[in-house]
């Protein structure tokens, strides 16, 4: 008899559409996308130590950011890396396409699918609060009123016309416009209902303002009216930078006038002359307006007995809102949620003659989508977990009772 | 051949095994066992067991809260002697060994005999050399006695290293640094009771060329409430008329004594309701002849019951019990008026109990028995001891539940706070789990592991406490002060450490078995344990990242964002990243068997980094600044390394041994 052999019928050969969906919905993809986020966060858990957090964060996980060498120790390591944005973006593509449209159907894997879809909504949640997220702290002092909050880190300039010593008709340029705009760029920014406009250029993350004749320029640093501006090295806590530019007036003519410094450590605004009309250029952490007005009834820090480690901050508050006023109470753990914001009690100052509540201000429109999202991952786990499990006891149950 | 082998990887096992009970006896040894000769002390009396009981229930205030003086003294003693016991010798007679209590009764009520034991322990000696002490070894003890004459020295070095920003100092500057803290802690308690012994000298009041008169403090500042003395008093102060120089003699001395007895104890539960914060003897001296105090009276009654306690130890221990007692029932009194002190009588009895000493013993006979399951196999004497590993391990884990409860009742919080919550809650829940798996996968392996990982984890909790000397049942800060969530999130996150700890703790099992063929080829057992490991591997991925998710929602309830990039958030993330990204490579047939076992050994190098190791960067909301055992996490790097190392090796190594021949007669 002829020994026939049966050779396993061929695969059939897949369109380079197909074997690219493959890929990108593959298991082999999700586990190196898992592995390099891991590793981009244990690299910048490591190099935030020396170069801090904000920093950090633009480094590794910024949109911009499409690859970066880590630091350790202030040393580079010779490994390139992807930006973890990106990579995030590559996870939430392949953790749809595998996790969610190409899985397995069936009630064995619905806690799978439900798992990978409460993570997809925890990246999305994660992806709106970076890009639509905003962050500032008010400070209100026992007995006054407050109704903006300053941002953290957002530099703006602040063109504000003098009207009877009032500044009045202000135009703002946001900080998004400002940071590109480093030694050797400039840009004009049109200023509608001013008689100028106004040229930006060699912005500064961190800088001061020098007098020339104190300490001579080192790197041929421009001049400005006897000032140049000294660049330093970013701070550990972004929130200190105090960012720089250089000015100049550029009338409707055409004509522009002599540069000038616009510093965030500086004290006092720019003031510049047009005509018979004064105008103030200040360069300040960007004010947010909120819709309501706070007023701070009464702030109660309590310490455990005898020692300086705190165990309450309390914040009795008025919110006041087209005349009408609501008593609220925030406390740590316990924020103020009203028209989109939240309110959290972060810190006090004692240095005034009464004492201040610091607030954190945050507009997260994702705020709590990454707590449905964990009910959803839970109970998608816990389903898979507890499938899993009864197999295994039943398994061994079996396997016990033969042995 | 194959006999031969497998007797060669026992015989290497049990010696490893043997090497590492021995190094965990060790530090149990080292860490209860004093170091340096006995001192021998003139005319010691040991106190009667009586006077320490008496004594180990006064409530006391100290970090935020009312504890009994039994652990105020407890970890006082730690910090400045490295250690709960120390030992002593009187001689002619016996070795005794000091406890937390009586020490702190010496170091209070008898100087003289306090200042000759061997308090400081000192880890090196160029810190004695450098203050021009004369050192007895490289790590030794010192009395009080010892380093007396060179005080000024090392308060002048202590001093000028302070100026030292923390980051630039040698380790010999924070030696003598952290040297002069201790001695200063030690002086005020040495000196706290000087007002009663010696009470103020009354000037000028010498009959017959003898010396002058002495009177009570507390006789003193009942006078300074008398409306004459008082006007003299506030005369002298806004710099008006001059007082008579003998009132201004006393008032010097009463300023003194208070300075004294100003630091130390919180002793006294103070009289007006509002007050939550306790006085020491110091504040209640200083606030009566300032004219402050709310209320005078009982300051001045408290004080004299102080003064007869310190001084009824000159007639006898019995009366001094007497008087200890008497003060112990009215302070408890006091502080039970105010609502405070209530589980005073229920941490005493945790101290003295020592419940995680007695889990560790059992624990450490049930590791021993786990050896001779392993080398005896199935057979009667494997039978006892498999018997004797689950007692062991049942009584070890009841012991970690019963202190654990007890903690939660004293704090009135969930089990896990801090640092060495963590610790001990992981002891109990490795074995807990262990036993469950042992339930439900009934291979002896888990049983096996269960006290070993027991054993260690409570060695790790005793270190930790030694290093840090800290009492960890103080109130937590205002973030933390949140039972929902403390309850919630960071038992998720714990229990997730000490599933992720198991399961790489059984694959490193799992290695050395195949590594050194120690199962003899057992498939069945390979697969269960495979099984088992897997199926941890799930469940730390669960717990992590629910747990981790948590700890996002509770920060954006605190500080206002989900995810901070906290050090210590960044960790859980790892475990979440590295135990997922393990699954996936399992699915998609990345890893295999010892693919997956060496993965879940690499598990626990991330668990260590997220839950030790980052609380060691300086930087984030979790930096609880700690330096001590620092040098533990990197060994058990490169220990689970060298098991990882191994492990590929023997993996390679069965890749690419030849297939032994089998003759086409074998086979059936």
């Amino acid at each position: 008899m002829e020994n026939i052999s049966e050779s396993p019928a061929p695969r059939p050969t897949r369109s380079p559409a197909g074997k690219t969906l493959d890929f990108l919905s593959g298991f082999g993809l999700a586990t190196a996308l898992l592995l390099l986020l891991g590793l981009l966060t244990w690299f910048a858990t490591l190099e935030q130590i020396d170069n801090g957090l904000h920093a950090t964060l633009n480094k590794y996980f910024h949109w911009k950011a499409w690859y970066l060498f880590p630091e350790i120790n202030g040393k580079m390591v010779p490994l390139p890396l992807p930006g973890g944005y990106w990579v995030g973006a590559m996870l939430l593509l392949n953790l749809t396409l595998g996790g969610v449209i190409r899985i397995r159907k069936g009630w064995k894997h619905a806690g799978n699918l439900i798992s990978h879809l409460g993570i997809i909504l925890m990246l999305v949640a994660g992806g709106v609060a970076h890009h639509f997220s905003e962050h500032g702290n008010m400070l209100v002092r026992e007995g006054s009123t407050n109704d903006t909050a300053v941002d953290f880190f957002e530099y703006t300039v602040e063109i504000a016309e003098i009207k009877d010593a009032n500044p009045s008709s202000i135009h703002v340029i946001r900080g998004a416009s400002l940071d590109n705009l480093t030694e050797g760029k400039s840009r004009i920014f049109r200023l509608p209902n001013l008689p100028f406009d106004l040229e930006i250029s060699g912005y500064l993350t961190h800088a001061m303002p020098v007098a020339v004749n104190e300490r001579a320029p080192a790197r041929g640093e421009r001049d400005a009216d006897g000032y140049y501006l000294l660049n330093l090295p970013p701070k550990i806590k972004a929130e200190e930078n105090t960012a720089a530019c250089y000015a100049r007036v550029v009338n409707h003519d055409g004509t522009k006038s002599a540069p000038f410094i616009l510093a965030g450590a500086a004290f006092q605004p720019f003031t510049l002359r047009h005509g018979d009309r004064v105008f103030t250029v200040d360069m300040c952490k960007r004010v947010w307006p909120m819709p309501f007005t706070v007023k701070l009834d009464q702030f109660t820090a309590e310490f455990h007995p005898g020692t300086m480690k705190p165990s309450k901050f309390v914040s009795k508050i008025t919110r006041i809102e087209n005349g009408g006023e609501a008593k609220v109470t925030i406390s740590m753990n316990e924020p103020m949620r009203y028209e989109g914001l939240t309110f959290f009690q972060a810190s006090y100052d004692q240095s005034g003659k009464t004492m201040a509540s610091v607030f954190e201000v945050v507009r997260n429109p994702a705020d709590k989508w990454p707590e449905y999202s964990l009910y959803v991952v839970a109970f998608g786990m816990l389903v898979t977990f507890l499938t899993k499990f009864g197999g295994f006891v039943a398994a061994s149950t079996r396997k016990n009772r033969h042995v | 051949m194959s006999d031969k082998k497998s007797h060669a990887g026992r015989r290497i096992a049990a010696a490893l095994a043997v090497a590492g009970l021995a190094a965990v006896f060790y530090q149990v040894v080292a860490d209860n066992m004093p170091k340096g000769e006995v001192r021998q002390i003139e005319g010691y009396t040991p106190w009667a067991e009586e006077t320490i009981t008496a004594a180990e229930t006064l409530p006391v205030q100290d970090g935020g809260r009312v504890k009994p003086l039994a652990t105020y003294a407890g970890f006082t003693m730690l910090g400045l002697h490295g250690a709960r016991s120390m030992k002593i010798e009187i001689p002619g007679k016996e070795e005794i060994t000091l406890k937390p209590v009586p020490w702190m009764l010496d170091v209070l009520f008898r100087p003289r005999l306090a200042v000759q034991q061997p308090t400081f322990r000192v880890d090196n000696s160029a810190a004695l050399e450098a203050i021009g002490v004369k050192p007895r070894g490289k790590r030794d003890r010192y009395s009080y006695a010892d380093i007396e004459s060179s005080r000024e020295k090392l308060n002048e070095l202590s001093q000028s290293y302070a100026k030292i920003e923390k980051e630039k100092r040698d380790p010999l500057q924070n030696q003598i640094l952290d040297l002069e803290a201790n001695v200063r802690t030690y002086e005020s308690l040495l000196g706290y009771f000087s007002f009663a012994r010696f009470g103020v000298s009354m000037q000028g009041s010498a009959e017959g060329g003898g010396e002058d008169k002495r009177a009570d403090l507390s006789a003193m500042m009942f006078a300074t409430t008398t409306p004459e003395i008082r006007k003299q008093i506030d005369q002298s102060r806004s710099g008006g008329a001059p007082v008579d120089p003998r009132l201004e003699n006393l008032i010097g001395q009463v300023v003194d004594a208070s300075n004294l007895a100003k630091h130390g104890l919180m002793i006294l539960p103070p009289g007006y309701p509002l007050d939550k914060t306790w006085k020491s003897a110091g504040n209640a001296i200083m606030e009566v002849v300032d004219g402050t105090a709310k209320d005078p009276k009982t300051s001045i009654e408290d004080i004299s019951a102080l003064e007869s306690l310190a001084r009824s130890i000159n007639t006898d221990e019995a009366a001094f019990r007497g008087e200890l007692v008497s003060f112990n029932q009215k302070a408890t009194q006091r502080a039970t008026a105010r609502n405070e002190g209530k589980k005073i009588g229920l941490e005493a009895t945790y101290y003295r109990k020592n419940w995680f000493l007695y889990a560790l013993v059992f624990f450490l006979m049930g590791s021993v028995a786990a050896l001779g399951m392993g080398a005896f196999g199935k057979n009667t004497a494997g039978r006892v001891c498999f018997w004797i590993t689950l007692t062991s391990s049942v009584a070890g884990l009841a012991y970690c539940v019963i202190a654990i409860t007890m903690r939660c009742v004293i704090m009135w919080r969930p089990p896990i706070g801090n640092l060495y919550d963590t610790v001990v809650f992981i002891a109990a829940a490795v074995v807990l789990l262990s036993l469950v798996i042992e339930w439900l996968v009934p291979r002896r392996f888990a049983l096996g592991i269960a006290p070993v990982l027991g054993a260690l984890l409570i060695v790790l909790a005793r270190r930790f406490e030694l290093g840090d000397a800290k009492d960890h049942m103080d109130p937590l800060v205002a973030v933390l002060n949140s039972n929902y969530w403390l309850t919630i999130h960071v038992i998720t996150i714990t229990l997730g450490y000490s599933a992720g700890l198991l399961g790489a703790f059984l694959s490193t099992g799992y290695v050395l078995m195949r590594g050194l063929d120690l199962d003899e080829g057992d498939e069945a057992l390979r697969r269960a344990l495979t099984r088992v490991v897997y199926g941890m591997i799930c469940f730390t991925s669960f717990l992590s990242l629910v747990g981790t998710v948590l700890g996002g929602i509770w920060a954006n309830d605190s500080w206002g964002r989900f995810w901070g990039w906290d050090p210590k958030e960044n960790g859980a993330l790892l475990i979440v990243l590295w135990t997922l990204s393990i699954l996936h490579a399992r699915l998609g047939g990345f890893l295999r068997e010892w693919g997956l076992h060496l993965a879940s050994v690499f598990t626990a190098i991330v668990v260590t980094f997220s839950w030790w190791h980052v609380n060691f960067l300086g930087v984030g909301l979790h930096d609880y600044g700690l330096t001590s055992n620092k040098d533990t996490i990197w060994t058990f790097y490169r220990c689970m390394a060298a098991i990882l190392l191994f492990g590929f090796c023997s993996m390679m190594n069965e890749k690419f041994r030849p297939k032994p021949h089998v003759a086409p007669d074998d086979k059936g």
